[in-house]
């Protein structure tokens, strides 16, 4: 099932599928781009317009209402690239030749001045630990496995991916709104490029109706569109923020109406996060202690610290579940509590200030590794910065 | 050796002479004209037709009228001016010489 856009070409509609409507829009804005500076642009548009809505009526008939994103390609494929001034004539090739580039920068120029501004989150859903792998994916638009596979390369053979991980996890906001979520990966300003695009091309269509009626039937015709596609935006952008909750919810057993069922579950999903965390304590004090966890003993070339950061690995990879079961009962019972993260990141400050304490006061290797860190961030400094000026 | 792109410049400078042409013949709209074309190797697109029309329009070597259809809105059917047929005379002519350039030059 797809969504439906009318369009108006020459003052007939047309109902397009939404995404056909995003190519002919393209095409259209591409048209009138090519033709900047010919004195007959409106006329062009309206010829190419009329041929698009001839080759549109010759596809639909009394059962086929809808002409469909594959027929739409196909029309555009027809029609060809709207050739300008200086593609039809060749006589006129010196000052086409100088035209053209104009044009392009201009449109390069177009494009960077709206570039979406971006902004770097830390992002929860579908996180591993903190989110600072997934809201730099959403940034850089990697995928997120290769950015996590550069954090545990940079971790094994610098031993600064932890650390600017936390560094990172510390200092980024966390995307809560689904607005913030879109503005990690810049789809917000997206929206707003495609809404300043349509009404450019609303003006450009308002051009060519004389007649009053037809204008004002286009104007909300024009302003009904908007509406529908920005509400359908939010829901989607709504919707995906609340997949993962929904995901997990089941999980948690049915949600029931009875406050103690619920507060059991919680109770039980704290005891056993709890669990695991004493585990997980235990386990490093135990490596650092004996260099061996429940009889596993750490490998000799690998050091103390980084067998603990694997621990605390396989925690949060263990209990990863389980906070996500506690947070989508929390979020469906008290709605969302604000002090949640903050109060997480303190909890998880203290951890690591307490962890670190303790691995410094038991262990000498620890030891000698935290006197030896500030040298070891400064070579890794002038690594990247080696690095960077190499390039 | 890719004919089409060699000869590219050659198809596009001698478009408007066979539009030119092809209107002469008859009054037509855009779609007969990219009809007409199209067995040939001057086969086009819309995109490129209009704006060049629009472009022969302006240098008054044709002219059009809006005609009703039976199915639709109304359509432009194009014609020569006066001085499009001037013009077609004259590319004729020189079209005529240069096919006869082409012959004899290399010819014992």
């Amino acid at each position: 099932m797809n969504r439906v856009i009318t369009i108006n070409l020459n003052g007939v509609a047309y109902q397009l599928e939404e995404s056909g409507y995003e190519q002919l829009r393209a095409y259209l804005d591409h048209a009138a781009r090519s033709l900047e500076g010919n004195p007959d642009k409106d006329e062009i548009l309206a010829d190419i317009e009329q041929a698009i809505a001839d080759k549109f009526r010759a596809l639909l008939g009394a059962y086929k209402t809808v002409v469909s994103t594959k027929e739409v390609a196909e029309v555009i494929t027809q029609m060809g690239p709207v050739q300008g001034a200086g593609g039809a004539a060749p006589e006129a090739t010196p000052a086409a030749a100088g035209g053209k580039p104009a044009d392009s920068a201009q449109a390069a120029s177009d494009a960077g001045t709206s570039r979406p501004p971006r902004r770097l989150y830390k992002i929860n859903d579908g996180a591993m630990f903190a989110g600072v792998c997934n809201g730099l994916s959403a940034y850089l638009n990697i995928d997120v496995s290769f950015i996590r596979i550069g954090f545990v390369l940079l971790t094994i053979f610098w031993g600064t991916g932890a650390l600017v991980y936390l560094v990172l996890a510390f200092i980024l906001p966390e995307a809560r709104t689904p607005e913030e979520k879109a503005a990690a990966s810049g789809a917000a300003a997206t929206t707003e490029e495609f809404i300043r695009r349509a009404k450019a091309g609303y003006y450009e269509g308002m051009k060519h109706f004389n007649d009053r009626d037809a204008r004002r039937e286009w104007k909300r015709k024009f302003r009904q569109e908007m509406r529908d596609w920005k509400h359908g935006f939010r829901r989607q952008m709504a919707g995906n923020a609340a997949q993962w909750q929904q995901h997990w919810a089941p999980a948690g057993g049915p949600p029931s109406d009875h406050w103690a069922s619920v507060g059991l579950t919680l109770t039980i999903l704290t005891w056993t996060r709890l669990l695991c965390l004493a585990l997980a304590f235990y386990a490093a004090f135990s490596l650092v202690t004996h260099g061996a966890v429940f009889g596993l003993a750490l490998p000799t070339d690998i050091p103390v610290w980084l067998g603990i950061v694997g621990i605390f690995f396989v925690y949060h990879f263990l209990t990863w579940p389980l906070k996500m079961m506690h947070r989508s009962i929390r979020h469906a019972h008290w709605g969302y509590r604000r002090l949640a993260g903050p109060l997480d990141g303190i909890v998880w400050l203290a951890f690591l200030v307490v962890m670190v304490w303790t691995a410094d006061h038991y262990s000498p290797a620890f030891h000698t590794w935290l006197q030896d860190l500030p040298p070891s961030i400064h070579r890794g400094m002038a690594e990247v910065k080696e690095w960077m000026a190499r390039r | 050796m890719d004919f089409n792109e060699k000869f590219a410049p050659i198809t596009k400078g001698l478009l408007e002479f066979l539009v030119l042409k092809i209107i002469a013949g008859d009054k037509v709209y855009v779609p007969d004209i990219l009809q007409q074309l199209s067995a040939t190797e001057f086969a086009t697109q819309e995109g490129t037709l209009y704006p060049l029309l629009s472009k022969m329009r302006r240098e008054q070597l044709v002219d059009y009228e809006w005609k009703e259809s039976e199915s639709g809105p109304p359509r432009k059917y194009y014609e020569l001016t006066a001085k499009g047929r001037a013009q077609l005379r004259e590319t004729m002519e020189f079209w005529q010489q240069i096919n006869e350039t082409v012959k004899s030059l290399g010819k014992k």
